[in-house]
C-alpha cells in the first residue's frame, strides 16, 4: 500500500506545474507564430546569436553600400554625359577648322568657334554634381577650371608669352610679318608648357590629379571620378584658347596656316584623349553596377541564412499553437474531473 | 473476566478512537500544507491495554535530496534571471543597443560619408553614430555596475534572512530537543524545523545530521559549519556604490568564504552563490568585453601621422589617458566608461567634424588631406577598413585574442547568449528536479484526504461497535439488577 501512495497536495500540485509550464509554451508558441521568428533568438540560438547578428549587420552594411553606390553611379552618368558634351564642341570646333584650312571660312568665323569652344569647355568642366565640382579631382568644392577672360592670370599669361616671343602684341600690323616656322615655334616653346605644362596648373586648374576614391563594396575600393588634369582637355583647351586669341585679320597667311594646322592636330588628339577616358569612366560605371548586384545577391544570402537560423516554420508554429491548446484544455479538464474525484462526495 | 472489566475495555476503545479521529482531523485539516508531514495513530500492545502511538512519517533521503535540489534550482534561477535583466539593460531588446549594433551604424555613416566626403551632414551623421557608440558604452558600464550594486543589496538583504532563518532554527530544534528529552509528541516542532531547513536551503545549500535527542547539526556543501546548537555567524559587508575595477565583499559562513562559482549550468548552489556569481563572475567578464570593445573602437579610430613620425593619438574617440593610445592587447578595465567623443572633433562640444576627413584633431602633424580637398576619402576609407583588420585582444576577457573589432563585438554578444541559453536549459531541468522530489517528498510523507476519509470510515464502525458494547453491557447490568430488585 506504500509504495503506491500519493499525496492530494501532489495530485494538484503536479497537475498545477504541468499546466503553468504549458502556458509558458504557449506563450513562446504564439509568439514565434505571429513573428516567423524564434521567441528569442538568443536562448534558442545561444552562442550562435553572434552569427545572426553578424549577418543582419553586414546586410545593412551591403544596404548602405548599394545606397552610396547610387550616388557614385549618378555621378559617373553625369560625367559621361559631361564628357559626351565636351566630344561635341571639339567635333564642332575641329569642322570649323577644317573649312578654315580648306580657305572656306571667313577670319573672324574661326576666331569666335575658338572663343566658343573655350567658353562651352568652362562651362562643362565646371559641371556640378550634388554640390560637388565632377572634374576637380578630389578638390570638389573649388571651381576647377579658370575662365579666360580680360584681367584673368590665363590671359595675362597668355599676352605676356606673346609679347615675350615676338617682341608685340597680338593683332599688332607686325602679326603680318609672321611666318609659319615662327608660329610653329611659339606653339612648341611658350604656349605648350602654358597648358600640357606647370602652367595649367597654375592658371587654368584647380583640380587635383588625385581622383575620388570610393568604397564599391565591402572590400573594394576604386577612383570614382575624373579631373580636368588630362591631356585631352588639356590639348582642346590649348588649341581653342590660340585659335581664339590669334586668329586675327592681321596675322600672315603663313601663320594662319601653321595656327590652323597645329589646332587640328591637336583637336584631333584630344577627341582620342576624351574618348579613352569615356571609356575609363565606362568601365567604372560597369564595375560600380556589377559590385551592386553582387552586393544585392550577397544581401540575398545573408538574408536567407538569418532567415535559416532565426525563423521557425509557420506551420510548425501554428500546429504547435494547437497542440497546446488541447493540451492546456485538456489538463483544465482533468484538473476539474479530479477535484471532483473525492471520497468526500460518497460520504454523507 | 467481568462485565466491568468488559466496560473499561469498550471506554478505552472509544477514547483511542477519539484519539484517532483528532489525529485523522489534523491531518485533513494540513492536507494542503507542503511542510506538514501526515501523521499516523498507531494502536500498539502494551501489557495489559491498548494505546495509541502518534508516527511521523518521514523520508530522510527524499528530503535531503529535495533540499539540495531546492538549492541547486535558486543558485540556477538566480543566475538565469539576473541574466536576463543584465542582457535587457546592456544588449537591449534584439540586442537594439549592444555595441555591436551601434558599431554596425557607425560603419555604415562611415561608407556614406566616404562616398560624399564634401557633405557636412554626413560628417555630422558619422558624429552622431559615433556619439551612438559612446552612449552604447558609457550606458552598458554603468547599467552594469549598478546591476552589481543591486546584487550587493541583495546579498545584504539575504545574509540577513539567512541569520533570521537561522534563529528560526534555533527555536524549533531547541523545542524538539527538550520535547524529546522528556517524551513528549515532537511532531509539530519537527515539522516546523524541516520547513525552516527547507527555507535555508535556498539560500545556501546544506547537508544535515541528527545527533542523540534528535538535536540537528547543519553544514554548508563546502563544509563549513551553519548552525549547531545555536547558529553561526554568516557576516557580510555591503559595498554601496560599484565601479568598474570594485571587488565586492565575500560572505563568510562560520569564518569561511563563499566560493566564486562559474559557468552557465552554475556549479552555484543557493541564491547567496548565484548573486555572488552574478557579482563578481558574468558582469565582470562583461565588463571587461565591453572595455576591450572601447579599447579597439579607439584604436582602430586613431589618427596616424602621414609620415608615421608621430606616435598614434585618439582620433575620434578618446578616453581619460588620452591623447595616448591604450597599448594595444591589454585590458584597461573602465575604459568603456570613459570613452568620449574627442571634443576637438564633436561640433556639439565646439570642435570641427572635418578633421575626421582630413586628419589633424591632434596638430597639423597628423593632417592627411594637406590640400585641403572636399573629396579627399582615403581616410575615412582606411577607418572603414581599420575596423574590419584583425586586432589583438586581452584573453582575460573571456573570448578570442585575435578578432576584427565588428567580430569581437558580436562574439561579445554570442558568449553572452551562449551562457543565458545554458542557464536558462538548466534552470529548466534544475526546476523540474526540484518540482520532481518535493513531489516524491509530498508522496512519501503528505496526506490523502481520500484515505483519511476511509479510516475515518473505520473509526466510525469501531466507535459504533464500542458503543453498542457499552449498551449491550449496561443491559445486562440492567437485567441483572432488576432481577436483584
Amino acid at each position: 500500500m506504500k509504495a503506491s501512495f500519493v499525496s492530494s497536495l501532489s495530485v494538484s500540485q503536479a497537475m498545477r506545474y504541468s499546466t503553468m509550464r504549458a502556458q509558458g509554451d504557449l506563450a513562446k508558441a504564439l509568439k514565434e507564430q505571429n513573428t516567423g521568428k524564434v521567441h528569442d533568438s538568443g536562448l534558442v540560438l545561444g552562442a550562435r546569436t553572434a552569427q545572426t547578428v553578424t549577418f543582419a549587420r553586414d546586410l545593412e552594411r551591403l544596404g548602405g553600400i548599394v545606397d552610396s553606390n547610387g550616388l557614385v553611379s549618378a555621378r559617373l552618368k553625369a560625367t559621361q554625359e559631361a564628357l559626351g558634351h565636351v566630344t561635341g564642341t571639339a567635333q564642332d570646333f575641329l569642322n570649323v577648322l577644317t573649312a578654315s584650312a580648306s580657305g572656306d571660312a571667313a577670319a573672324s568665323v574661326t576666331r569666335d568657334s575658338g572663343a566658343v569652344a573655350l567658353g562651352m569647355l568652362t562651362s562643362i568642366l565646371n559641371t556640378s554634381f550634388n554640390g560637388e565640382y565632377i572634374f576637380a579631382g578630389i578638390n570638389t568644392d573649388v571651381r576647377p577650371f579658370e575662365s579666360f577672360g580680360a584681367g584673368s592670370p590665363a590671359k595675362a599669361a597668355f599676352d605676356a608669352a606673346f609679347q615675350t616671343h615676338f617682341g608685340f602684341p597680338q593683332g599688332d600690323p607686325q602679326a603680318a610679318d609672321i611666318t609659319a616656322a615662327q608660329m610653329d615655334a611659339f606653339m612648341t616653346t611658350a604656349l605648350e608648357p602654358q597648358f600640357l605644362g606647370a602652367g595649367w596648373q597654375g592658371n587654368w586648374s584647380n583640380a587635383t590629379d588625385q581622383k575620388i576614391v570610393s568604397r564599391i563594396a565591402l572590400n573594394e575600393t576604386t577612383e570614382t571620378s575624373v579631373s580636368a588634369n588630362n591631356a585631352g582637355l588639356q590639348k582642346l583647351a590649348m588649341a581653342a584658347a590660340a585659335i581664339g586669341e590669334l586668329f586675327d585679320s592681321n596675322l600672315s597667311v603663313a601663320g594662319k596656316k601653321a595656327l590652323v594646322d597645329r589646332a587640328v592636330s591637336l583637336v584631333g588628339e584630344a577627341i582620342g584623349s576624351i574618348a579613352q577616358l569615356q571609356s575609363e569612366t565606362g568601365v567604372v560605371e560597369q564595375r560600380v553596377t556589377a559590385a551592386s548586384e553582387r552586393m544585392k545577391m550577397q544581401a540575398d544570402l545573408f538574408e536567407r541564412s538569418i532567415l535559416d537560423t532565426e525563423g521557425v516554420d509557420p506551420y510548425e508554429a501554428a500546429s504547435r499553437v494547437n497542440d497546446l491548446l488541447t493540451h492546456i484544455e485538456t489538463s483544465y479538464t482533468l484538473t476539474a474531473r479530479i477535484q471532483q474525484l473525492s471520497l468526500l462526495r460518497f460520504l454523507g | 473476566m467481568s462485565l466491568s472489566s468488559a466496560l473499561s475495555i469498550a471506554q478505552s476503545s472509544i477514547r483511542n478512537t477519539a484519539r484517532q479521529t483528532s489525529i485523522v482531523s489534523r491531518n485533513v485539516l494540513e492536507a494542503n500544507n507542503p511542510d506538514y508531514n501526515r501523521r499516523t495513530a498507531a494502536l500498539t500492545n502494551t501489557p495489559g491495554a491498548r494505546a495509541v502511538e502518534i508516527q511521523r512519517a518521514a523520508n530522510e533521503q527524499l528530503f535531503r535530496q529535495n533540499l539540495s535540489a531546492l538549492s541547486a534550482f535558486n543558485g540556477q534561477s538566480t543566475l538565469f534571471t539576473g541574466m536576463e535583466r543584465l542582457n535587457l539593460s546592456v544588449n537591449g531588446v534584439g540586442n537594439a543597443t549592444s555595441p555591436a549594433t551601434a558599431l554596425g551604424k557607425l560603419q555604415e555613416a562611415m561608407q556614406l560619408y566616404s562616398a560624399s566626403p564634401s557633405n557636412r551632414n554626413l560628417a555630422e551623421n558619422t558624429l552622431d553614430a559615433a556619439r551612438n557608440v559612446v552612449r552604447t558604452l558609457n550606458d552598458g558600464t554603468n547599467a552594469i555596475q549598478s546591476f552589481r550594486a543591486v546584487a550587493d543589496q541583495e546579498i545584504t538583504t539575504a545574509v540577513g534572512e539567512l541569520s533570521n532563518l537561522l534563529a528560526d532554527l534555533e527555536r524549533a530544534n531547541n523545542a524538539v530537543v527538550s520535547g524529546t528529552r522528556t517524551g513528549r509528541d515532537v511532531s509539530d516542532a519537527l515539522d516546523q524545523r524541516d520547513a525552516t531547513l527547507k527555507k535555508i536551503a535556498e539560500y545556501v545549500p546544506i547537508s544535515t545530521y541528527t545527533r542523540g535527542d534528535n538535536d540537528m547539526v547543519v553544514l554548508t556543501k563546502d563544509g563549513s559549519t551553519l548552525f549547531e546548537t545555536v547558529p553561526r555567524k554568516v557576516s557580510f559587508t555591503p559595498t554601496g556604490v560599484y565601479s568598474p575595477g570594485t571587488a565586492g565583499n565575500k560572505v563568510f559562513i562560520d569564518g569561511v568564504p563563499v566560493n566564486l562559482a562559474a559557468g552557465g549550468n552554475t556549479s552555484a548552489s543557493g541564491r547567496i552563490a548565484g548573486m555572488i556569481q552574478l557579482r563578481d563572475g558574468v558582469t565582470v567578464t562583461m565588463q571587461s568585453q565591453l572595455d576591450e570593445i572601447a579599447r579597439g573602437v579607439i584604436t582602430a579610430f586613431a589618427e596616424t601621422s602621414p609620415t608615421n613620425a608621430l606616435a598614434p593619438a585618439a582620433g575620434l574617440f578618446t578616453w581619460l589617458g588620452g591623447p595616448a593610445v591604450p597599448a594595444a592587447g591589454t585590458l584597461i578595465t573602465g575604459l568603456a566608461g570613459q570613452i568620449r567623443l574627442n571634443p576637438a572633433m564633436d561640433t556639439a562640444q565646439g570642435g570641427n567634424a572635418q578633421f575626421l576627413r582630413d586628419g589633424g584633431a591632434n596638430g597639423a602633424g597628423y593632417v592627411h588631406n594637406t590640400g585641403n580637398n572636399a573629396s579627399y576619402s582615403a581616410l575615412l576609407i582606411s577607418y572603414g577598413d581599420r575596423m574590419n583588420a584583425p586586432i589583438a585582444f586581452d584573453p582575460d576577457a573571456g573570448i578570442v585574442a585575435s578578432a576584427t573589432l565588428s567580430d569581437y563585438s558580436t562574439a561579445s554578444i554570442g558568449w553572452f547568449d551562449g551562457m543565458r541559453r545554458e542557464a536558462s536549459n538548466a534552470a529548466d531541468s534544475k526546476q523540474a528536479l526540484a518540482v520532481r522530489t518535493a513531489e516524491a517528498l509530498s508522496n512519501e510523507t503528505g496526506v490523502n484526504v481520500d484515505m483519511e476519509m476511509s479510516l475515518l470510515l473505520d473509526l466510525e464502525h469501531s466507535y459504533e461497535a464500542s458503543a453498542r458494547l457499552i449498551r449491550a453491557v449496561d443491559e445486562m447490568l440492567a437485567a441483572l439488577l432488576n432481577a436483584v430488585r
